[in-house]
C-alpha cells in the first residue's frame, strides 16, 4: 500500500527532522508530514535559502544545515505543505493541495514544537501588535516591522525570545523606543540559585551573554516592574500605555511586540486523551513521556519543545532518541543496540535539562499578567471578553469547559489555541485557585479546519488523486 | 538579501502586482513587505485584524488565495502569478 510506512512523523522542525534521520538510519521506513513548504520548522525556517540563513548565528546555521542535508540525503518520504487534522494510533489524516490523505504507520512521532504564551491585553487585536516570534519571522522573511526604520517599536513582556528579537532589530537599525519588562523578580532571584549549574551548557549560556551585551550596548530604554500594558490606536497601534509604580505612562509606538515565554503545543495529544502534567513555575501543561518521548498512549511518541520547552539543541536530541526507540519497539534493532545508540544523547539531554533549570525560574511568567481589565478581548475569534468569562466563572461554573459552553470562548477557528491559556488563568483567578484546578479545554478532532469533502474522502478510504 | 541576488516572485495583492522574495509566506509578504496593515476584517466585531503569531496558531491571517476564501496565509508560500485578496468585507449572513 502506498501510504503504509513504519513511522509517521508530524512536524519538520529540529525534532521531527532528527527523529526522521535517526529512525531511517536504523532501517525504518519513515514519512514526514509538515505544514511548511521546506524543512526547518520555526528555528531553521527557510534555512536552505540565503534569506533564511541571514539572521541565524554560526552555530545554529551549521547545525540546521547539517540536519536538513542529512534529512534530504536519507530515503525519507516527505509531505510538505500538508496540514494534519487527525491522529489515531497507526493513522494520520491530513490534507494538501491535492486533497485528503490517510497515512498508516506502526508508530507516530508528534513534533509540533512550541508556541508563544498567548497573553491578552486591551488593544492586542489591533494591527501592529504582534508576538516577538511573529516579528522575527517577518525579519527572517526579509521584511520590516514598520514602513520606516525610524518608526518606534516597543518590546514588552518577559522571555528568551525578546532577547533574540531585540538583537535582530538592532542589527536591522530599528528604532526600539522601549523595553517594558513584566518579569517576576522573586522567581528570578530563586533562579539565581540554579545559575551555577548552567556551566553544564556553556555554549548556550555564552550565546545568552553575548545577546545581553549587545542589547546593553544598544542603549534600549529598559523599564522594569511594568503592569497593565495596553495598546491604543484607531485602526492600528499608535501608543502603548502602561503602569509603573502606580503611575500611568504613555509611549508612541508603530509596532508593539509582546512575548511572555514559550509553551508546548499540546492540541494533538490532548485530542487523543494523553496524560499531561502541570508545571507550576512555567504555568503550562506538558505531556508525560519517558526519556525517549513515549507518551501514555502506546505507539505515540512526542519529540522536541512540545514535550517540555528546552530549546532547539535539546529538540534535536529528543528527536534522535525518539527515532531510536521507535526502531527498537518495531524490532529492527535490538534492545542492546538501542541502548548503545542512545547512550550519549541521553547524557547530553540530562546536562541540558539541569543547565536550563535556571531559565525556568528566570523567565517564569508573572501571574499578574493575566489580571487584565474587564473589557479585554480574551477569545480573539469569538470576541469574548474577560468580563464575560469572570461573570460565568463567578456563577459557579468551575471548569473551563463549562465557561466555554456559556461564552463560546474557544469555539472559533483557532479552536482555543489562543484563548485556552488565558481562559484557565482568568477562571482560576476568579475562584482564587490555580489553573490546574479548573480543567483543560477538551480538544476534538479534526483539530484543524478541513472541508467536509476531504473529511469524508479519508474515511471512505478513497485515495487522493495524485 | 539586500544584494539584489535574492530570487523573487511576482503576485497580485488586491489587484496590484507586487514583487517579493521567494520562499516567504503570503502573510509575511503582505505584512512585512507591502505594509498593508490588516489582512482581514473580523466577522464578529468587524474590526480590522492582522496576523498575531505568523506560525499557524491565531487564524488572523485569513485571506482569499487564488479564489479560495479563509486560507491561513502564514502557512502558504508566495508563488508566481498567485492572486491574493484581503478579506475586508464582512460576509453577509445567508
Amino acid at each position: 500500500m502506498e501510504n503504509q510506512t513504519d513511522l509517521i512523523i508530524i512536524g519538520g522542525g529540529p525534532a521531527g527532522l532528527a527523529a526522521a534521520c535517526s529512525a531511517s538510519s536504523c532501517g525504518l521506513e519513515v514519512a514526514v508530514v509538515d505544514e511548511q513548504s521546506s524543512p526547518g520548522g520555526q528555528l531553521f525556517r527557510n534555512i536552505e535559502t540565503p534569506l533564511g540563513q541571514s539572521l541565524l548565528d554560526d552555530g545554529d546555521r551549521q547545525r540546521g544545515l547539517e540536519l536538513v542535508r542529512n534529512f534530504r540525503a536519507a530515503k525519507i518520504k516527505y509531505y510538505p505543505d500538508t496540514v494534519v487534522w487527525g491522529v489515531e494510533p497507526n493513522r494520520v489524516s491530513c490534507t494538501d493541495k491535492d486533497g485528503a490523505r490517510l497515512l498508516h504507520g506502526a508508530c507516530v512521532v508528534i513534533a509540533p514544537g512550541a508556541m508563544e504564551r498567548p497573553v491578552p491585553f486591551p488593544g492586542w487585536t489591533l494591527p501592529g501588535v504582534i508576538t516577538a516570534g511573529g516579528a522575527d519571522i517577518l525579519l527572517r522573511s526579509g521584511g520590516t516591522l514598520t514602513r520606516e526604520s525610524s518608526d518606534p517599536v516597543v518590546l514588552a513582556g518577559n522571555g528568551p525570545l525578546l532577547l533574540l528579537v531585540a538583537c535582530h532589530l538592532l542589527d536591522n537599525g530599528v528604532n526600539i523606543a522601549a523595553w517594558l519588562d513584566t518579569g517576576c523578580w522573586p522567581k528570578r532571584f530563586a533562579g539565581g540559585a540554579f545559575m551555577s549549574w548552567s556551566f553544564l551548557d556553556a555554549g548556550y549560556m555564552s550565546k545568552g551573554k553575548a545577546m545581553a551585551k549587545k542589547i546593553l550596548g544598544g542603549k534600549i530604554p529598559f523599564v522594569t516592574g511594568v503592569k497593565q500594558i495596553r495598546a491604543a490606536g484607531d485602526t492600528r497601534v499608535e501608543r502603548v500605555v502602561y503602569e509603573k509604580g502606580g503611575k500611568r505612562h504613555e509611549i508612541d509606538a508603530a509596532c508593539l511586540l509582546r512575548h511572555e515565554g514559550v509553551i508546548p503545543r499540546t492540541h494533538i495529544l490532548r485530542s487523543m486523551g494523553a496524560l499531561h502534567r502541570w508545571d507550576k513555575v512555567q504555568r503550562y501543561w506538558y505531556p508525560v513521556t519517558d526519556d525517549f518521548g513515549a507518551t501514555s498512549i502506546d505507539g505515540i511518541y512526542l519529540a522536541g519543545d512540545a514535550n517540555y520547552v528546552h530549546g532547539g539543541d535539546a529538540s534535536i536530541i529528543k528527536g534522535t532518541l525518539a527515532g531510536i526507540d521507535v526502531a527498537r519497539k518495531i524490532g529492527v534493532i535490538t534492545k542492546g543496540e538501542a541502548a548503545f545508540r542512545s547512550e550519549k544523547h541521553l547524557k547530553q539531554l540530562r546536562r541540558i535539562r539541569i543547565a536550563r533549570s535556571f531559565l525556568r525560574y528566570m523567565f517564569a511568567p508573572h501571574p499578574d499578567i493575566f489580571g487584565v481589565p474587564d473589557e479585554t478581548i480574551v477569545c480573539r475569534c469569538e470576541s469574548v471578553t474577560a468580563k464575560d468569562i469572570r461573570k460565568i466563572a463567578k456563577e459557579g461554573n468551575r471548569d473551563v469547559n463549562e465557561v466555554k459552553l456559556h461564552t463560546r470562548c474557544g469555539m472559533g477557528p483557532c479552536q482555543g489555541r489562543m484563548c485556552g491559556t488565558p481562559l484557565a488563568e482568568i477562571v482560576a483567578a476568579a475562584q482564587s485557585t490555580t489553573p490546574d484546578k479548573v480543567g483543560n479545554l477538551h480538544i476534538r478532532q479534526p483539530f484543524r479546519p478541513v472541508s467536509l469533502e476531504n473529511y469524508c474522502r479519508v474515511y471512505t478510504e478513497e485515495p487522493a488523486d495524485t | 538579501m539586500k544584494n539584489g541576488l535574492q530570487p523573487t516572485v511576482t503576485l497580485t495583492v488586491d489587484d496590484k502586482e507586487v514583487t517579493v522574495p521567494t520562499g516567504i509566506s503570503v502573510a509575511a509578504a503582505v505584512l512585512g513587505h507591502l505594509h498593508l496593515g490588516c489582512t482581514c476584517v473580523h466577522p464578529v466585531d468587524k474590526t480590522p485584524r492582522a496576523p498575531y503569531c505568523l506560525m499557524g496558531v491565531c487564524f488572523e491571517c485569513m485571506m482569499e488565495v487564488n479564489g479560495e476564501e479563509n486560507v491561513q496565509t502564514c502557512l502558504v508560500s508566495v508563488e508566481d502569478g498567485m492572486v491574493v485578496k484581503r478579506q475586508l468585507k464582512v460576509p453577509e449572513a445567508k
